[in-house]
């Protein structure tokens, strides 16, 4: 467990990543931005200060888009659910009463929201992928994953890519979103759970068995 | 169950391409001014709303409150009941008696028959505009088209 949180030790993506570097589980709690200020940002936007809430915005928007993204594997889509979840926090600032962090209440709304698109999208699902950064090319994990585990079939990152999501759109909503927020977001399973509203235990379990999953749809890029 | 016990090593291997997946350059520069302006564009919307006519305001309260469509729908309905009952009950404007002196548009509102206008479709109607207001324009009544009737007689 501790090791698998010590694996991912750089930023999710961007600016605001830099607030959400993947550190040992006991270190999780330090890893959300100063929270005296995130309250006043948001005491601030409560009142109507759209300045503050711009803040919020941009410390967020860079993982919620991603949430999303890995959750639907299209980037238009993503961005409107990203969009519409931050017009409906700004909108629903009042009702938040700060039992929890901004972030992880911003998260559950986005996190709804996509769930209840998905689930009215089920059958039509149109993959838009977005193109890979100049590092994927450098990655030592997908450089020995591409040159020693595939070599015969010669896939290249692309197709990878490709495999990787038509793989993850196979999982149920709530597994795929326990993969993203763990696997690829690097989130904590306390962090998860809080964000999915479920016990810890439920979290690892649907991530197991997730995981199995995507062992079994892509065995062929996995040998 | 502990899913990490298992061995994913290779799986965690190839979901670290999902974090290489990134949108467009400059994507993140205009999301959050795309969601300020909506959010500016709502409220807006919302204070354009507080100047809503009244007819726009009551559709409105229609939308959120159902019952009050019904409840104005059936005074509606009332008051049109209440309208015709009491045309019913009042002298229709239009049964003027006939006064041979006056021969007015009562008179001329004497249906004519279709069938006699069958029979005779170029002649003048019998009595039903003698006397009255189109007297004075000497009304001639002539064929379409030559083909039917000439007037000197070839």
């Amino acid at each position: 467990m501790r090791e698998a949180a010590m694996i991912m030790t750089e930023p999710i993506s961007g600016k605001s990543g830099n607030a959400l570097k993947r550190l040992p589980e006991d270190e999780k709690e330090d890893s959300t931005p100063a929270p005296v200020e995130e309250t006043e940002l948001v005491a601030r936007a409560r009142r109507g200060d759209l300045k503050a809430y711009d803040e919020l915005v941009q410390r967020y928007q860079e993982r919620i888009y991603a949430t999303i993204y890995h959750m639907t594997s299209n980037h238009e889509d993503a961005n409107d659910l990203a969009q519409e979840a931050f017009i409906k926090g700004f909108q629903a600032l009042k009702s938040f009463k700060g039992g929890s962090s901004f972030y992880t209440w911003v998260y559950r709304i986005a996190v709804n929201k996509t769930i209840n698109f998905l689930k009215q999208r089920k059958n039509r699902s149109q993959m838009s992928l977005n193109d890979l950064d100049f590092n994927a090319e450098h990655d030592p994990d997908l450089v020995a994953l591409v040159s020693d585990k595939t070599p015969r079939r010669e896939a290249g990152l692309s197709e990878l890519q490709e495999k990787l999501n038509e793989a993850m759109q196979k999982l149920s909503e709530p597994h795929r979103l326990v993969v993203t927020l763990h696997d690829v977001q690097g989130l904590s399973h306390e962090e998860i759970a809080k964000i999915m509203g479920c016990n810890v235990g439920t979290v690892r379990s649907r991530l197991f068995y997730a995981r199995q999953q995507l062992q079994g749809f892509l065995s062929d890029y996995l040998k | 169950m502990n899913p990490d016990s298992q061995n994913f090593d290779s799986l965690r291997q190839l979901l670290a391409l999902k974090r290489h997946e990134i949108p467009p350059p400059g994507y993140f520069d205009r999301f959050s001014r795309d969601v300020m302006a909506r959010i500016k564009a709502g409220e807006r919307g919302g204070a354009i709303g507080s100047e809503l006519s009244w007819f726009q305001r009551l559709l409105s309260a229609f939308d959120v409150k159902p019952v009050f469509a019904g409840a104005f729908g059936t005074a509606v309905c009332a008051f049109l009941i209440s309208g015709v009952i009491s045309s019913e009950q009042t002298p229709a404007i239009g049964s003027v008696a006939p006064n041979p002196g006056n021969t007015s548009l009562a008179t001329a509102a004497v249906p004519v028959s279709m069938s006699a206008m069958d029979e005779q479709p170029f002649a003048a109607p019998s009595n039903s505009l003698a006397g009255s207001l189109f007297d004075q324009f000497q009304l001639e009544t002539r064929p379409v088209s030559d083909r039917f009737y000439l007037p000197n007689g070839n």
